[in-house]
């Protein structure tokens, strides 16, 4: 019986996928943007005049229409992968991306290992 | 004549630090069971001096000497006395001396604290800690000497950087300097107990104190940073993935793995050499860290002013206790059989190592990455935050959900019985999430598992105290305050991440704006002289619609002289349940000013947990000491 309302409850859960928002949010955007003639600040955390002017381009191109994704590479063809705090899926990126769960693969292999050696026995 | 006194105690603390190696040798050949008497007076001398030579560079700072470097570059007359104490530890040459009075007085304790193990043990650790605090000596006399002389004398400081200026500099160094510092004892002892056989369970016994004092001081000590960041850089934030930020977290994921570990170890005298490697790891990450920053191979908001030489003698000396910790390892290493079931508290803790391993290796890589690829390919890449929340926060979910019915499997075996409660519970969380999601705002799926997961860690904890509290039995109040704890922060931080407001304006003096439920006026601006710096100061009134509620905020920019600088303070209004905080800058050739506005529910609550956490761990440690000693 509980269990079965546990499932409705993970069904009404759900219902969250559709509560993405689908206009890029632009405070989303400048945190992920690094300001970069500061010392590690973001465009949002940043007062410079570089930060000001790239949260104009950013408001520019929402209102253009462009998702947040296509937004991200506009800026790295101009400026470089320097500039978005994520960096993008690529062959020089790959091993940051795939090595934290390889190792996280290799942890639980070796548990089970360990625990399994016991129930052979 | 500071410098003289500095400089000659420094001289004869490295002679001390010989004679101790050198009486410890010769008090491992004979066979008595004790540890002579001339070892416990030198290790009081050491103490003593080092302390002594701390306060002359105190002393230094305090009546300004601007004859000393560090004193000239860092201090002003001008400053309150606290900023000229705290500035001791504010710069490099500062805070290594800092680094090595730590260093000593956690020797001195260990040595001291420790009686009733053996011999040969506490003998080795002695000698390992002594070449550890040798090194730093070396490092600081010849590459960063704090009491050296700049001539003629100038007649007046350079002053400290004005974002240091704050209260939060008198302590949150020193905490987390007894942190990660302090991992350096249990790095020795791990070395002295494979050299003298000193293993399993007693060797468990001797350093879990120790684990728990660093560990206890390196929370807090991370919280205190994280609060002072918060109102001080004006980035709303509390947390950004700071290589130097990262640099804390590192050796803090190491020591909970450890202490974990250490519990199976004494109960069950298994994991001896895991127990071993962690503790190796964590000083060394210590040091890593110490070498990334303070080289400038990383930059952040942390950077003093670095240089190279400094990175260079840091590496040679983390490269030689790295190749003599895995030497010794090596060579004693063996593979035990282990003896563990599925369904056990030691599986559970396994789990624990497991997942703090992965958060380990995420945080490490995303902060070494930009390094590699500069280094092999030329191309700079940012690891951020958006990074690191995307790799880490999914498997926090089944972290939380671990470490909620870990504590309470039994030892050696047990099987699946309450599996009702925990359905209870899981579907109790899941309601509470669906009342916050319908009821006030709905948030991504992410979110949503990760406050139910979050909810179940707090209930199935609270319902622990209940069952701890009827049975009156007090062992397990910390650890269940601790783990409950780290449910509550995992809950603030996502409920503060979903329910925050933000928004990014540029107001002229005068101007009202209204924007979801808020108005917000720029009512007046006007200058302040104070001690240290000029002030210009907004008043800004914020405007709850709602509930039509009234409040002023002060955001200023200031303007320091020596050195010249312009900083930013945000105003900031604490509240049970949500801060209101403000930013303002100026825009050039422009009448307008950019203003930040934020609330940000449940901050203090954020605080609230971590010290909670780290209550924990001193509980602990209470407890230990009234068990054994």
């Amino acid at each position: 019986m509980k269990l079965k309302i546990i499932i409705i409850f993970f069904l009404l859960q759900l219902n969250t996928i559709n509560a993405k928002v689908l206009v890029a949010d632009p405070n989303i955007i400048f945190k992920n943007l690094r300001c970069l003639i500061c010392q590690g600040q973001s465009v949002a955390d940043s007062n410079s005049e570089f930060a000001q002017t790239l949260k104009l381009v950013v408001k520019d191109k929402i209102r253009e229409g462009k998702s947040e994704k296509e937004i991200y590479e506009f800026l790295i063809d101009k400026y470089g992968e320097w500039i978005v705090y994520k960096p993008p899926f690529n062959k020089v990126n790959s091993l940051l991306w795939i090595l934290p769960y390889f190792a996280l693969l290799i942890g639980g292999l070796i548990i089970m290992a360990l625990v399994k050696k016991r129930s052979n026995r | 004549m500071l410098s003289n006194i500095g400089n000659s105690i420094l001289f004869l603390s490295v002679l001390l630090c010989f004679s101790i190696i050198y009486y410890s040798f010769q008090n491992l050949k004979t066979n008595k069971d004790s540890i002579t008497k001339i070892i416990f007076q030198l290790c009081v001398l050491q103490s003593t001096f080092i302390i002594i030579s701390f306060l002359t560079l105190i002393a230094g700072f305090l009546i300004s000497d601007f004859s000393l470097i560090a004193v000239y570059q860092n201090s002003h007359t001008l400053k309150p006395a606290l900023y000229k104490i705290a500035g001791t530890w504010g710069n490099h040459e500062g805070s290594l001396l800092l680094w090595v009075l730590i260093l000593t007085l956690f020797s001195f304790f260990f040595l001291i604290l420790n009686k009733n193990h053996s011999k040969n043990y506490r003998i080795y650790t002695l000698i390992f800690q002594n070449i550890l605090i040798l090194g730093f000596l070396f490092f600081l006399l010849f590459n960063s000497n704090p009491f050296s002389v700049i001539s003629p004398e100038p007649k007046e400081g350079l002053g400290l950087n004005p974002i240091l200026q704050d209260p939060a500099l008198a302590i949150h160094p020193p905490l987390l300097y007894i942190g990660f510092v302090g991992s350096s004892i249990y790095f020795s002892a791990a070395i002295a107990s494979m050299l003298s056989n000193y293993s399993g369970k007693l060797f468990a016994k001797s350093i879990k104190n120790w684990v728990l004092v660093s560990w206890s001081f390196q929370t807090i000590g991370i919280l205190t940073g994280s609060i002072w960041a918060y109102y001080e850089l004006g980035w709303g934030g509390f947390w950004f993935w700071d290589p130097v930020e990262n640099a804390s977290l590192l050796p803090w994921f190491v020591m909970t793995a450890l202490f974990h570990s250490l519990i199976v170890l004494e109960k069950r005298n298994l994991l001896y050499f895991w127990v071993i490697i962690l503790c190796i790891l964590t000083f060394i990450l210590s040091v890593t860290g110490t070498f990334l920053i303070r080289s400038g191979i990383l930059n952040s908001v942390h950077t003093f002013a670095n240089d190279p030489s400094r990175g260079i003698f840091i590496l040679i000396f983390l490269s030689l206790m790295i190749f003599t910790s895995v030497f010794v390892l090596f060579k004693k290493l063996k593979i035990n059989s282990y003896n563990v079931n599925f369904y056990s508290k030691e599986t559970f803790v396994l789990i624990n190592n497991w997942f703090m391993i992965f958060y380990l290796i995420t945080v490490m890589l995303g902060t070494v990455y930009p390094i590699f690829t500069e280094v092999l390919n030329d191309s700079k890449v940012s690891v951020g935050p958006p990074f690191y929340n995307t790799v880490i926060i999914p498997v926090v979910i089944f972290f939380l959900f671990f470490m909620s019915i870990g504590p309470k499997v039994r030892w050696i075996k047990d099987n699946l019985k309450n599996l009702n409660v925990i359905l209870g519970i899981l579907f109790f969380s899941i309601l509470i999430n669906f009342l916050i999601f319908y009821l006030f705002k709905s948030y991504s799926l992410i979110s949503n598992f990760i406050i139910i997961s979050s909810f179940f860690l707090i209930f199935s904890s609270l319902i622990d105290f209940v069952e701890h509290f009827k049975n009156h039995s007090i062992k397990n109040y910390s650890r269940i305050i601790s783990h409950m704890s780290f449910g509550l922060l995992v809950l603030f931080i996502g409920l503060n991440h979903n329910f925050s407001l933000e928004k990014d304006l540029n107001l002229k003096l005068g101007e009202k704006i209204t924007f979801e439920g808020y108005s917000l006026k720029f009512e007046k601006l006007y200058l302040k002289e104070f001690k240290n710096y000029k002030a210009i100061i907004g008043e800004f009134e914020v405007n709850n619609l709602k509930d039509n509620f009234n409040l002023s905020l002060y955001p200023q920019i200031r303007i320091y002289e020596n050195p010249n600088t312009l900083t930013y303070e945000a105003s900031i209004k604490t509240g049970i349940l949500k801060d209101y905080y403000l930013t303002m800058s100026n825009i050039d050739r422009s009448d307008y000013y950019n203003v930040k506005f934020q609330k940000k529910p449940f901050m203090i609550w954020i605080w609230i947990s971590v010290i909670l956490i780290s209550l924990g761990g001193f509980l602990r440690l209470f407890k230990n000491e009234k068990k054994n000693y």
